[in-house]
């Protein structure tokens, strides 16, 4: 087994060099544009978890308002019984998503047999500060293979539909 | 060193953890003046959230971020650092203070390490990281974390004293 304390100790007895003191001016600088006292404080936060990500009510009051506007207008316009009363039952709603179903509709005899995706490759872009939201998120970069299969009932034939897709997911991270 | 968090002055906290911290940033740009906007990126970014200082793997995460931030926002210069990074694997010497010949050597080996493993041992020597800490702020286990850095010292060791390996494999293989 190798021991590495000797290396260590010479390791540390390399210094960094200083920073520039126009750095911390500059830091200094743009903690006053911001309009914060540059003599602020730092407080060590004994559960930084609890405070680094508060809730925010009025955020939280206004979403929850804007999903029910969404969901009674919702309601209303997709409503099919009153515009459409001579249809017959049965009808799919339109959805912003189309779903296999939906896709398959305009094959009458095929019906979907799966959804298959591939992920080839994911890369950490690392922290980032989204606006808006209360705390830092890493941002993951996703790039996959979405395969559509639908088969014939009556024939047996089969048919896939291949494409890449990107996906961008941003994780939230806990503080501690 | 001291637990920056203790200090309530940010002047205090930053000018224990800037040396660090810079010489944390030049792993990824070329010059001094990039890295220092980049900690300074990260330092006020992280300030103005609040974030709690003793939070070190978020503050390297995030000075980790404006370094690449910093590289995407200048395509010119995201080419070069992607040549260098690509040709040689290596960035420029990181800076230290009086530097004798063979500190000189060890600071020259330290420089051709892979670039995850001399992040890894910059933020655990330097910086007095934890593994976890390190982990958390490059998104890899903290067992990786370790692995990394073992490796990092191994090679160095390799580099610097390549009689060593040949005199143990010889006295292993005389035995």
């Amino acid at each position: 087994m190798n021991d590495f304390s000797e290396l260590e100790g010479e390791l540390k007895k390399l210094r960094p060099a200083r920073a520039s003191a126009e750095l911390i001016s500059r830091i200094e600088r743009a903690l006053t544009d911001a309009g914060e006292s540059a003599d602020n404080i730092i407080r060590p936060q004994s559960r930084p978890s609890a405070s680094d990500f508060r809730i925010s009510w009025i955020g939280l009051g206004l979403g929850l308002a804007a999903a029910a506007t969404f969901l009674i207008l919702a309601r209303v316009d997709l409503r099919p019984g009153d515009k459409t009363k001579a249809e017959p039952a049965g009808n799919t709603l339109a959805s912003a998503t189309p779903t296999l179903e939906q896709k398959a509709a305009a094959l009458p005899n095929y019906q979907p047999t799966g959804l298959t995706q591939v992920v080839y490759g994911r890369h950490d872009e690392g922290l980032v500060f989204p606006r808006g939201a209360t705390g830092p998120a890493r941002r993951v970069w996703t790039t996959k293979r979405e395969t559509l299969r639908w088969r014939d009932r009556e024939t047996g034939a089969q048919l896939a539909v291949s494409y890449p897709a990107e996906e961008v997911t941003l994780i939230p991270v806990s503080g501690q | 060193m001291e637990n920056a968090a203790t200090h309530e002055d940010w002047k205090v906290c930053f000018s224990e953890l800037a040396p660090g911290l810079v010489l944390f940033a030049r792993q990824w740009v070329r010059s001094a003046a990039d890295a220092e906007d980049v900690v300074q990126d990260a330092f006020v970014r992280f300030w103005r959230r609040n974030l709690s200082i003793k939070n070190r793997a978020l503050l390297y995460a995030a000075v980790r971020s404006a370094a690449l931030d910093l590289i995407r926002r200048d395509n010119r210069r995201a080419r070069r650092e992607v040549e260098v990074f690509g040709d040689a694997e290596r960035t420029v010497q990181p800076q230290f203070e009086q530097l004798d010949d063979s500190q000189r050597e060890l600071v020259a080996a330290l420089d051709r390490l892979p670039r995850d493993q001399r992040e890894v041992l910059v933020m655990k020597i330097w910086n007095e990281l934890t593994f976890a800490e390190i982990g958390e702020a490059l998104g890899i286990s903290q067992n990786t974390a370790a692995s990394r850095y073992r490796y990092g010292l191994g090679n160095l060791k390799k580099t610097l004293r390549p009689n060593d390996e040949a005199g143990a494999a010889a006295s292993a293989s005389t035995t």
